[in-house]
């Protein structure tokens, strides 16, 4: 039996992958001819014809070696279609209606909770975030997302904010000492329910009804492009 | 017609590609060669993969995290990379069953409403 690894690594290499991605690529395509060509001789075929068969199953390594290569890159493109452009575009939205309506007047209300602690509520704010995480899940869903990236897309810039709450409550607990740790507790408390839990089930109410159904057709069709 | 034909016609030959793969990894692991072996003889060699239709759709479905792939050296056997269905592609497997029965039924009705 020839060296198919040595036959694959020729015809099909270079691929635009890592050279670990590529071996293993390499090695699957190999051992998936050396079998084609083992089963072609036990029917029958000498071991010369069963190799020419085997290769002849190829028609364009040039096309095979595009169309390995172009997986690599699909995904990451899915990934930025489908997870990171919906969820830059709804945090930018966001932040924007946010920054506007902080501007307005009149001034939003604001609620004290305990010893100073408070929240302000910026109701325009809130009413507009169905809307925008029914923006990026239907864009997620569009760019052929699945569940996950449906939910992190429409709720990206509220899960950044609430981990970006609780590193600077861990920072806090362990430097700032002046503030005693119940206090320090029910601001933490405060904020995330205020910025944290309400913002991020108004975003995901809204998305609600574009986390159902199927994103093959539309992602495969995305994905295809 | 035609050009409906040309927008439907890769995600048709993609998603039915899909469907067989999954379908027959969700009985069990198996290598490349062997998912060829058995689509071919479970559909009595009507849906036929070789390598180069095969391997980019497998990998595409890695990446996807529907199937994941090891290397595994089986007693008495070469070492192969073994397919298995990730909860992911199990997931994908549900609705995608049904988009094809659904399929498939409403081509029935068409065909019945063509014969009446």
């Amino acid at each position: 039996m020839p060296d198919w690894r040595g036959i694959v690594r020729h015809r099909l290499t270079p691929l635009r992958v890592g050279e670990k991605r590529q071996e293993d690529i390499v090695a699957d395509l190999a051992g998936h001819l050396e079998d084609l060509c083992e089963d072609l001789v036990r029917q029958g075929k000498s071991e010369s014809e069963a190799v020419q068969f085997a290769l002849s199953t190829v028609a364009d390594w040039d096309e095979l070696r595009v169309r390995c290569a172009a997986q690599e890159e699909d995904v990451m493109n899915y990934r930025v279609r489908a997870l990171w452009l919906p969820g830059a575009c709804t945090s930018a939205l966001s932040m924007l209606l946010l920054r506007w309506f902080q501007g307005m007047s009149p001034a939003p209300p604001v609620i004290w909770v305990w010893h100073g602690t408070f929240l302000v509520i910026y109701w325009r704010w809130l009413l507009c975030l169905p809307l925008i995480g029914a923006f990026g899940a239907y864009w997620s869903r569009r760019a052929g997302g699945q569940l996950l990236e449906r939910v992190v897309a429409a709720s990206l810039h509220i899960l950044g904010l609430t981990c970006l709450m609780a590193l600077t409550f861990c920072i806090a607990l362990v430097i700032d000492f002046r503030v005693s740790l119940s206090l320090r507790l029910v601001g933490f408390a405060v904020y995330v329910l205020g910025w944290g839990i309400t913002p991020c089930f108004l975003l995901l109410l809204g998305a609600l009804p574009f986390l159902r159904g199927d994103a093959a057709e539309s992602g495969q069709a995305a994905a295809s492009h | 017609m035609k050009d409906l034909m040309v927008s439907i016609g890769p995600q048709i030959k993609r998603g039915s590609a899909e469907l067989a793969i999954l379908s027959v990894l969700a009985e069990g692991p198996l290598h490349g060669y062997q998912i060829a072996k058995r689509i071919e003889h479970q559909t009595r060699g009507l849906l036929r993969f070789n390598l180069a239709s095969l391997y980019p759709l497998l990998y595409r479905m890695e990446k996807r995290g529907w199937v994941k792939g090891t290397w595994e050296d089986p007693p008495g056997g070469r070492r192969r990379r073994y397919y298995r269905l990730a909860p992911a592609g199990r997931r994908r497997l549900v609705p995608l069953r049904e988009e094809w029965a659904r399929f498939f039924q409403a081509l029935n009705r068409l065909a019945g409403v063509t014969r009446a």
